[in-house]
């Protein structure tokens, strides 16, 4: 029942963004050129039309680092809670993990998958 | 019951655009008074109508697309960077709960016991966007733009994570509204206890809106604005009214939540509040709460037409070997102090 709100202003904003997304569509002149849906560049014709083909490899490493620290993040959320009735024990239990999470961090560290951006500058 | 709900939406609904709209103005003067000049001064009195006229002119634009995009994600990407930035605003409460007659109205949409994690849910959902965005343009600066604000997004979202469990052990629930209604029992605004965690939470917000120090995916001067190059008219409008004010008004606000009390007036730590504005009655927590998001807002405006931009290696780096150590250590330190602060 509480998330009936929350429902209700989902429809809503859909509504509201296929409409603003159609806007242009309905008032804009159409004064179709040849070349107005050209990919943007500097004014050059294109040697690849598709850009999708070239992305820096490093984003991926990025992912990676994150898939494995917002997963640790999701575990550590329900201790968090109900820390306060466990006592020392949720507080040795907590200190662990974390131990663990941060020797996780340090060895992405030593592996250099934080200095991603520069990787083939070191041969 | 259902109208007040109904209320509810519409209000927010008019908040994320009027207010968002409106507060491209507020930008525009600030900065034009941070750089000595007085901004818009034309369309109505010292330019008050000047959003007006921008959305008229944004929305009589023609409808372009890249010849090599894949329309469909085009659009999706729009609609997956305002929807899930508006539904953020359903768990932020706005103020203490009131009556009206015999109706008690609590100002938040969703007052839920997972309210937080709700908001990181929705957070995360931007980076989709940006990544679809860039991807569907399908040019290069858009796909370069899309994934540096893609990796950006990924690594603070971790640290951001990071960042409130400090908060949520102290007041030991997810609930806003909660988290709001401890630190007044506590008489403790959060901010006095954890300011490695707030400062932490303010960097993040910045690198997550896309704000200076951190605008790498816009960086004018190489970029030409990013991942929306493609984009125009309408389309284009949103992407900025999402990113730099709708998505900085509700981490703002969160941020108020967590750590300045949320609608409660000054606080003396663990003595009480002193409040100056108690002539108000009533509506005192309101102009609080306003107060306190209107205060991080100029913060963040302050900073983005202050400093230049870091570059993008430089700004992961930061996040994943200086913020995110702070914020474990700081999870630490508060697991230690918390028995102090329950009481």
């Amino acid at each position: 029942m509480e998330y009936l709100g929350l429902a209700l202003l989902l429809v809503a904003m859909l509504g509201l963004s296929i409409l603003l997304i159609s806007l242009n569509y309905i008032l804009g002149p159409k004064t179709p050129e040849k070349m107005q849906d050209y990919p943007y560049e500097c004014g050059v014709p294109l040697y690849d039309k598709s850009a999708q083909s070239t992305f820096h490899q490093g984003y991926y490493l990025l992912g990676l680092l994150l898939l494995l620290f917002d997963i640790e993040a999701a575990f550590l959320f329900p201790w968090t809670v109900v820390y306060r009735y466990l006592g020392i024990f949720g507080f040795i239990e907590m200190l662990l993990f974390v131990l663990i999470l941060t020797y996780g961090l340090a060895y992405a560290w030593r592996k250099g998958a934080l200095d991603w951006q520069f990787e083939e500058e070191r041969f | 019951m259902i109208a007040v709900i109904l209320i509810k939406v519409l209000i927010i609904v008019a908040l994320v655009l009027g207010l968002g709209a409106f507060l491209t103005l507020v930008e525009r003067k600030f900065a034009g008074h941070v750089q000595r000049r007085p901004g818009p001064m034309v369309v109505g009195w010292h330019g008050l109508l000047q959003p007006l006229a921008d959305g008229l002119k944004l929305i009589t634009k023609e409808d372009l697309f890249p010849s090599m995009g894949n329309r469909i994600l085009y659009n999706l990407a729009i609609i997956l960077a305002l929807v899930p930035a508006a539904l953020v605003f359903a768990v932020i409460p706005f103020g203490p709960e009131f009556s009206i007659g015999s109706i008690s109205v609590k100002p938040i949409l969703t007052d839920v016991n997972v309210g937080l994690l709700l908001v990181f849910a929705f957070g995360s959902m931007a980076v989709f966007a940006i990544a679809l965005a860039g991807w569907a343009s399908n040019s290069k600066y858009a796909l370069i733009g899309s994934m540096r604000k893609a990796g950006i997004v990924i690594s603070y979202e971790v640290v951001i994570t990071f960042a409130v469990m400090g908060p949520i052990i102290l007041a030991g629930t997810l609930s806003t509204y909660e988290i709001v209604q401890n630190q007044i029992q506590q008489k403790l605004w959060y901010i006095w206890v954890q300011p490695i965690a707030f400062i932490v939470y303010l960097f993040a917000m910045l690198a997550e809106t896309g704000r200076v120090p951190f605008d790498i995916q816009e960086a004018e001067a190489e970029l030409v604005t990013g991942f929306t190059v493609e984009y125009g008219g309408m389309k284009f409008g949103l992407f900025p009214l999402v990113e730099w004010y709708v998505e900085v008004l509700s981490l703002s606000a969160i941020a108020v939540v967590l750590f300045l009390g949320g609608w409660s007036p000054i606080n003396i730590p663990f003595i009480g509040f002193v409040d100056p504005l108690f002539f108000l009655g009533p509506f005192s927590g309101f102009v609080w709460f306003i107060l306190k998001l209107s205060a991080l807002f100029l913060l963040t405006l302050w900073i983005h037409w202050t400093l230049p931009r870091y570059r993008i290696d430089q700004i992961t780096q930061i996040a994943w070997s200086v913020m995110l150590p702070l914020t474990l250590v700081n999870l630490v330190l508060t697991a230690i102090i918390a028995p102090l602060i329950w009481r």
